[in-house]
């Protein structure tokens, strides 16, 4: 490939050089003459050796040569000027005499381009000089435009090949590939290459069906074009996109495929990757939801054909809102990152798997559609293709469980990330993948009711809860990131000197323009263990309760919050506390958790620790309701509490039921030997305050005081009727014992 | 043209230098502009000269390999100038020394160097009457 003499040849209206040797000087002279009259640019010389020295540095468009000369000779000389870089294609005439053939003969295998007989016939010889300009310029573009294609077909690493037929009618041994579609491969220009090679460089999985697909296309004789897997003799893997077209003979017959090879790996990892991001989650790597449900779909319809069960999971974890809320969303990522680490584990995973056509010769293929995916936020499925009967479901299940039962590492602290998982059945439990994914979801949060951390298999019972309970569920989900929660806070009072000495907290959930009371969202709370966050929210709410009224009036009391039991039993209750006091500056003693006598005894064992360890840290624990329980007086001796609430079921009773006063008296008389503080709730009229201060109970909290009341009225509430302390007490003090039975009923003002 | 085959006995006949070949010539410089005509026979005055001492000297070394490279180039060149006899004599030895008749050649050597006197003096003439018209 040289171009540098081609682009010379370039300028047609320019004079075409000639390098013009002859020995013979009059012949010279006179051939130099008639063919500067013919429009060509001669230079002359007399000998072999002159016209090597001139050409070593300038290139003639034609060379003509005498080749009879003395010295060196006119084949001499093509021998010579052939081997000078750069002179492998300018034209040279050989000049012959008439008679002489050998010299004829000899000049083509030096290398001369053609041959002219000496004569005088300029114009002939003119004509001759032109045919050959012309010749190597046509040569010379086909030159160029072959390194044009040459490295196009480079950059496009691509190259040609021809596969035909020997003369048995095999292909086996036709194979050529040109030196770019040899560089496709890795090889050099000089390698030589035949159909096994290619073969052996397809991995043997990939080998078989391609070989078929090779027999198959020969037999139709159609069009190949295929990408194939490859990995080079250098170790390189590639895909190489391969494409040709059938060549005929003149009886028809498909004789030879002409056609190209292309290194696709990039296009492929281009395309894998956007079809990637278009069927996977960016954050897991798991399928998305699209492509779960393309997959569920095709599960579905083998199912249909082959008869079997297939099995969705509904996977949503337990405290994933919690994690995010308090450790951040970095954390909650990475958590989920875990999880869908170890969900993967619980199933034949199967990785790649778009929108193609599923190879339906195996009959178990559809096995490839078993995955774990991602539907969104803390919600995963997993698709179990083909299931033998619900224990087969429930075996995944379980598994599932157990791989989140240890805990996962977030930011340094170990979480616990349970998962409740709602399984459903095609096709008893659905027909269509919406079908099984509603159902799986019912069964799902049949499991949050259920104290979450679990598996449940859909019933149509577990689907006959109320709409309206649905749909308060779904908005009570979304109640705490919209802040619709708030609390309200309600005195305790000391009557023996009308000081408050705390507040309790309470809960209201203001949805719309209604404030809800605690008894109409609590027990659905409970019920979908949306308890927890509501509760943690209500921890870090109190403390900056405390902190915005300490600031503001000197409050140095405590806010007592109501703690499910289930809160006692996490690890991780005593750190949550301590960041949230820690957070707004004030003293642990500031918070004060209450546990109801149920929900203490329900599991006893298991929130003694915790009592324990939030007794220590100055938490003071209150048992709210007390005397509704079936208490074992032993344990509570032992159990490091600091005061009972009696409830207000029996203070309501007072004065009305005779029962009630007993029990009220003992308990009084219990937590003053077990020295223990001592609240009435529900205190309401003047009597109910008048009994509970005659047994030796001072401690109240009650409509007579107050109702539970917004954070900014409270310390309204004090300047107007704790603050004149003296007053309030004496008159409170002296009303107790002078005005017994009388209702006051100071409560209803607010 | 089959005088032109044995100049030497019919030569003296015929003008020394061929009157078409010499318009030849001419045509390649009309107007006489480049003194090509003149250029033409002052080299080959000059190369014949040169050729012909070499030619004897090869002859008396016995080298007709040598001789009949002469008249080859000599063939040629009298061709082109239209010494056509001398050209024919030129042809007609290379072939003998070429076909391993050096002997066969000797006779027509003694021709050749007669011719050649010829045509020398007849080249002479015309460059003194070239020499002539442009002064």
């Amino acid at each position: 490939m040289t171009l540098h003499h081609g682009v010379s040849l370039e300028a047609t209206d320019r004079r075409p050089t000639v390098l013009l040797v002859d020995d013979d000087e009059v012949n010279l002279l006179m051939t130099a003459a008639a063919l500067r009259d013919r429009g060509f640019d001669i230079t002359s010389c007399t000998g072999g050796e002159e016209a090597l020295t001139r050409l070593a540095s300038w290139t003639p468009d034609v060379v003509v040569l005498d080749a009879i000369m003395p010295g060196l000779d006119g084949f001499e000389t093509c021998v010579a000027l052939r081997n000078m870089p750069g002179f492998d294609n300018v034209p040279v005439l050989m000049l012959t005499g008439l008679d002489d053939e050998a010299s004829i003969n000899r000049a083509y295998q030096v290398g001369a381009t053609d041959f002219f007989v000496k004569a005088t016939q300029w114009s002939l010889l003119a004509g001759r000089l032109r045919y050959l300009l012309r010749a190597s310029r046509t040569r010379q573009e086909l030159e160029r435009s072959k390194a044009k294609l040459a490295r196009a077909q480079d950059l496009a690493r691509m190259g040609s090949f021809d596969w035909w037929q020997d003369d048995n009618r095999s292909f086996v041994n036709g194979l050529e590939l040109s030196e770019e579609g040899l560089r496709v491969f890795g090889y050099g220009p000089d390698d030589r290459v035949n159909l096994r090679d290619m073969l052996r460089m397809i991995a043997p999985t990939d080998r078989e069906p391609l070989v078929r697909l090779a027999r198959q296309i020969l037999y139709q004789v159609s069009v190949i074009a295929t990408d194939v897997p490859m990995t080079l003799p250098d170790g390189r893997f590639r895909i190489i996109h391969v494409e040709a077209e059938p060549e005929f003979d003149e009886h028809g017959h498909c004789c030879a495929y002409t056609g190209i090879v292309q290194d696709v790996t990039d296009r492929r990892i281009a395309e894998d990757r956007i079809r990637h991001l278009a069927n996977y989650d960016a954050l897991t790597n798991l399928p998305n939801r699209r492509q779960l449900i393309w997959r569920a779909e095709r599960a579905l319809e083998f199912g249909r054909r082959l008869g079997h069960q297939v099995a969705l999971l509904l996977i949503d974890l337990d405290r994933f809102k919690v994690i995010n809320d308090t450790l951040g969303h970095a954390a909650g990522d990475e958590l989920l990152m875990e999880v869908a680490f170890r969900l993967r584990g619980c199933v034949r995973h199967c990785e790649q798997l778009f929108e193609g056509v599923i190879e339906t010769a195996g009959s178990r293929s559809h096995r490839t559609l078993e995955a774990v995916g991602r539907l969104g936020g803390d919600e995963f499925v997993a698709l179990l293709p083909e299931v033998a009967d619900e224990a087969d479901a429930q075996r995944v299940a379980t598994r599932i469980l157990e791989a989140l039962r240890e805990p996962v590492v977030v930011a340094g602290q170990d979480c616990f990330a349970t998962a409740s998982v709602g399984i459903a059945l095609f096709p008893r439990d659905g027909n269509t993948v919406a079908d099984l994914l509603r159902n799986s979801d019912v069964a799902m949060y049949a499991v949050k009711s259920q104290g979450r951390n679990d598996a449940l298999v859909y019933t149509p019972r577990l689907a006959g809860r109320g709409r309206e309970k649905l749909a308060l569920e779904s908005a009570l989900h979304k109640a705490i990131e919209r802040d619709e929660l708030v609390l309200y806070y309600q005195p305790k009072v000391d009557v023996a000197n009308g000081k408050m000495v705390g507040v309790e907290a309470l809960m209201r959930w203001r949805r719309g323009d209604l404030l809800i009371q605690p008894a109409d969202f609590i027990p659905v709370a409970e019920e979908t263990g949306l308890i927890v966050p509501m509760s943690e929210w209500a921890l870090r709410q109190a403390a900056k309760q405390a902190r915005i009224w300490a600031d503001a009036f000197g409050f140095a009391d405590s806010i007592a919050v109501n703690m499910p039991n289930r809160m006692f039993e996490r690890t991780d209750l005593i750190e949550q506390i301590s960041s949230a006091v820690r957070e707004e500056g004030i003293p642990h003693s500031m918070i004060q958790l209450e546990i109801t006598e149920t929900g203490l005894m329900k599991d006893l064992q298991r929130v003694i620790p915790s009592l324990h360890r939030l007794t220590e840290i100055g938490v003071q624990i209150a048992v709210d309701d007390f005397g509704t329980g079936y208490s074992s007086l032993a344990y509570l001796t032992s159990l490091p509490i600091a005061e009972v609430k009696i409830d207000r079921s029996f203070v309501r009773d007072l004065g009305v039921l005779p029962q009630s006063l007993a029990v009220v008296t003992a308990i009084i008389a219990l937590a003053k030997s077990l020295d223990l503080k001592v609240v009435a709730e529900g205190v309401e009229n003047q009597r109910q305050q008048d009994v509970l201060y005659g047994e030796g109970c001072s401690l109240m909290q009650g409509f007579l005081f107050s109702k539970p009341m917004p954070p900014e009225d409270v310390q309204t509430w004090m300047e107007s009727v704790a603050l004149p302390r003296k007053a309030v007490a004496v008159s409170s003090t002296a009303k107790v014992r002078a005005n017994a039975g009388e209702v006051v009923d100071v409560g209803r003002r607010s | 043209m089959g005088d032109l085959n044995n100049p030497g006995i019919e030569g003296t006949a015929k003008p020394v230098l061929d009157a078409a070949s010499m318009a030849e010539l001419r045509a390649l410089d009309p107007d006489g502009k480049a003194q090509l005509v003149k250029r033409v026979l002052a080299t080959y005055q000059t190369s014949l000269a040169k050729l012909v001492d070499q030619l004897r000297a090869a002859r008396a070394e016995g080298a007709w390999e040598q001789v009949g490279r002469v008249a080859h180039t000599l063939k040629s060149s009298s061709a082109s100038i239209g010494a056509l006899g001398l050209s024919a004599l030129c042809a007609d030895i290379e072939r003998l020394i070429r076909g391993g008749e050096a002997a066969a050649a000797e006779p027509l050597i003694e021709q050749f160097h007669a011719e050649v006197q010829r045509v020398d003096a007849a080249v002479g003439q015309t460059l003194q009457h070239l020499e002539a018209a442009a002064s």
